[in-house]
């Protein structure tokens, strides 16, 4: 058997996102570098010291956002190291404090660094210069500790981040209404802070504080079976569909589907996206720029009502892969299976477009756009979709949300992507040049209504390369 | 102990090779499969009679599981062929009609509890709600409480359940032919004994041809008939089991 690095198979992939490391490391430094030329810009006749320390509260609260979302949780298998003659707060330390190394904790250094000797040290003095930045630094770790302790709690209790956006959005409206200003409160907080050099005690206390937070409530959680008696699971209520089961066999397939798709923290934080992907219309709708561009409409049109069915068509074997094997096994009928995955894909686009109708209020023509990309959607793109889903061959980790989560795909999965979006407004282009707009829209229409006439034979098509490649992707799957 | 019921069930319309003209259930010619150069499985011929129970020994590596997973058309061999009944596994699926099989986990759809992964398989198997209340009843004592009724998902249950779960769903379609990979794995001692008897008893009563593979020496001289040794892809014995076949066994893995 072949072992496979996660490094050199996702080469590409690492090279990119490495390049976008760079730029933005780039671009902080040159911000950092010539900082107090562009506080200088923004207001020439204020204290830039002022200014700068205005935005400090902003940008922790910011930074605490773009972590909860984009840092993962450091964990540990305490169970393999419980039995080894390690003290248990050693364990529990390295766990706590493992997070400190997370990127995230450095990023803003190159900004604040470049402040604190070009700024503070010439508008105050060197003194203050680094007490300001130890007092900054360690602010930036207090944040750190306190998203890994919410994090964590999180994974306990789901209520806490309600009360937590309840918290932001009233921070925020007592901003915007001027009862409580963030940006004065940082200012005068770090302006105290340069001018008595001993407050640099309530960072420390509070990264102290922050850092006890998460040594004892992993130490609470050090046994595991403690920890699995508070986190068991709860049933939902899709343990009784019932009136699925009366559609035979599809039915069934549609109900494992469901249940496989809520019972799964990858796949269920897909499915808590939808309205980001629904909601794509009022970022253009309202503006009136965008009116008349229908090559950029048919492309907002084709992500509304599709860009469900692609999460769900391009992974739809991969979603499956730690059960493969039964379903080769078992599926005497795999045209059955074929036909169920692809109807369950029509569910979800037709679903996402009669949630899109309501846009019709914008314009009627956002509508008509709509329903021909919709039509494009359930005849060409869910079948383009269907038939790469074939090639995937990485089992899935289902346990982990899917945000910044490319575990488990594979290159063919990211090749189709962007095409399939792509595809219509460039068949659109030529119509769009020559005057004849609706014709064109029309023209997008009817290529879907044609895959639909020939679905059965589409589908026999790719339940052909199902069975050629099923081999293949049962392998990768075992992996 | 009433294990599994013998009188057929409602009669179903899956193909079932009843009547086979010659007394093989499984022939199995030129079979080679390797990864990446080297030859993991070789067999020249194999023939397992109908209502043989065939057992498969062999150290880590030597093939067992990649030989179950080519009857079970998992993984494609490289030459040859494998004849189930007189369907040749690769060419069709009507073998799946009366072939129950659980190798690992990956047989398990693990985010179902065990009523809802029954159910389901009921309704790719067509069994009537009868045939699964029929097997909910057989498997009372080899569920031992343990599997339903318990509000949870298999994920969340035991090694050892989770391995029943995936037995008891193999027999669920009271197939002819059925495959188990290393079945004495992670199961508790009474368990090991019941499903002794339960395989004896399907044996004697319903003519089922078994493949078994196992570690555990002793439990495959109790079940099988005739047990094969492979070593590095290559069956080097081929045994009637007689009394002296577990001492033989012993020997042969003795280091």
């Amino acid at each position: 058997m072949k072992r496979s690095s996660i490094w050199q198979k996702n080469l590409g992939l690492n090279i990119l996102l490495g390049f976008f490391l760079l730029i933005i490391l780039l671009e902080l430094l040159m911000v950092g570098l010539f900082i107090d030329k562009i506080l200088e810009e923004i207001k020439p006749d204020d204290d830039p010291v002022f200014i700068f320390n205005g935005i400090i509260l902003y940008y922790l609260g910011i930074e605490f956002f773009l972590r909860f979302f984009m840092q993962s949780l450091p964990t540990l298998n305490i169970e393999t190291y419980l039995h080894l003659p390690v003290k248990k707060s050693s364990i529990v330390h390295f766990v706590a404090g493992k997070s400190v190394f997370m990127a995230g904790n450095y990023l803003s250094w190159l900004v604040a660094i470049p402040f604190a000797f070009k700024v503070i040290a010439t508008e105050r003095d060197t003194a203050s210069a680094w007490i300001w930045l130890a007092g900054f630094i360690l602010l930036v770790f207090t944040n750190n500790f306190f998203v890994t302790y919410i994090k964590r709690q999180l994974v306990n209790n789901s209520k806490i981040v309600g009360i937590f956006g309840l918290i932001l959005i009233g921070l925020i409206l007592f901003d915007y209404f001027g009862i409580i200003s963030l940006s004065s409160l940082s200012a005068t907080i770090f302006g105290r802070l340069l001018k008595s050099h001993t407050l640099l005690i309530v960072p420390i206390i509070l990264i102290i504080l922050t850092y006890s937070l998460n040594y004892f409530f992993l130490r609470s959680k050090l046994y595991p079976d403690e920890v699995s008696h508070r986190k068991k699971e709860k049933m939902d209520s899709l343990s009784n569909i019932r009136y699925l089961k009366q559609l035979g066999l599809t039915g069934q397939l549609f109900a494992l589907d469901l249940r496989m798709i809520w019972r799964h923290k990858r796949t269920r934080s897909i499915v808590y996206m939808a309205p980001l992907f629904l909601g794509y219309g009022f970022f253009f709708y309202p503006n009136p720029e965008y009116k008349d561009k229908l090559g950029f409409l048919i492309f907002v049109g084709i992500f509304m009502t599709g860009g469900m069915m692609m999460n769900y068509l391009n992974y739809c074997f991969s979603y499956e892969s730690n059960y493969f094997d039964n379903i080769l096994v078992n599926y005497r009928d795999f045209e059955k299976y074929i036909r169920s995955k692809y109807l369950f894909a029509v569910t979800i686009t037709t679903v996402c477009f009669i949630l899109t109708i309501p846009y019709v209020l914008f314009s009627p023509q956002i509508l008509l756009v709509n329903t021909m990309t919709f039509l494009y959607n359930l005849g060409v793109l869910s079948f383009v979709l269907f038939y790469f889903a074939t090639f995937s061959k990485k089992r899935m980790e289902m346990t982990k949300g899917a945000t910044f989560n490319y575990q488990g795909l594979s290159a063919i999965h990211w090749l189709v992507m962007l095409p399939s979006f792509l595809l219509p407004v460039i068949i659109y282009a030529p119509f769009g040049f020559a005057g004849a707009k609706t014709a064109g829209l029309l023209f997008i229409g009817a290529l879907g209504l044609a895959g639909l006439m020939f679905h059965k034979s589409l589908l026999n098509f790719i339940l052909r390369q199902f069975n050629k490649r099923k081999y293949l992707m049962a392998e990768g799957f075992r992996e | 102990m009433n294990v599994l019921n013998s009188e057929p069930g409602t009669p179903s319309p899956a193909p079932r090779p009843m009547q086979l003209k010659t007394k093989y259930m499984i022939t199995v010619q030129n079979l080679t499969k390797s990864y990446s150069g080297i030859t993991v499985l070789n067999i020249a011929e194999l023939n397992i009679n109908k209502g043989e129970s065939f057992g498969l020994v062999g150290n880590n590596g030597a093939g067992k599981t990649t030989f179950f997973r080519l009857i079970l058309d998992l993984i494609r061999a490289d030459t040859g062929t494998i004849i189930s009944g007189e369907i040749d596994v690769k060419k069709s699926n009507n073998w799946k009609f009366y072939t129950g099989s659980y190798l690992d986990q990956r047989f398990l759809i693990d985010f179902l509890t065990p009523e809802e992964y029954f159910d389901f398989l009921a309704g790719v198997f067509g069994l009537s709600k009868g045939d699964q209340e029929k097997f909910y009843e057989n498997f009372t004592d080899f569920f031992n409480d343990e599997v339903l009724g318990k509000k949870k998902y298999i994920r969340d249950f035991s090694q050892g359940n989770k391995q029943k779960i995936g037995i008891s769903a193999a027999l669920m379609s009271k197939p002819e032919v059925l495959v188990l990979d290393e079945p004495f794995n992670g199961l508790d001692p009474s368990t090991q004994i019941r499903l002794i008897n339960i395989l004896n008893k399907l044996k004697a009563e319903n003519e089922v041809t078994m493949l078994i593979s196992s570690h555990d020496l002793k439990h495959v001289t109790e079940v099988c008939g005739r047990i094969a040794i492979l070593e590095k892809g290559v069956i080097i014995h081929d045994l009637q089991t007689s009394e002296n076949t577990l001492k033989e066994l012993e020997k042969y893995f003795a280091v």
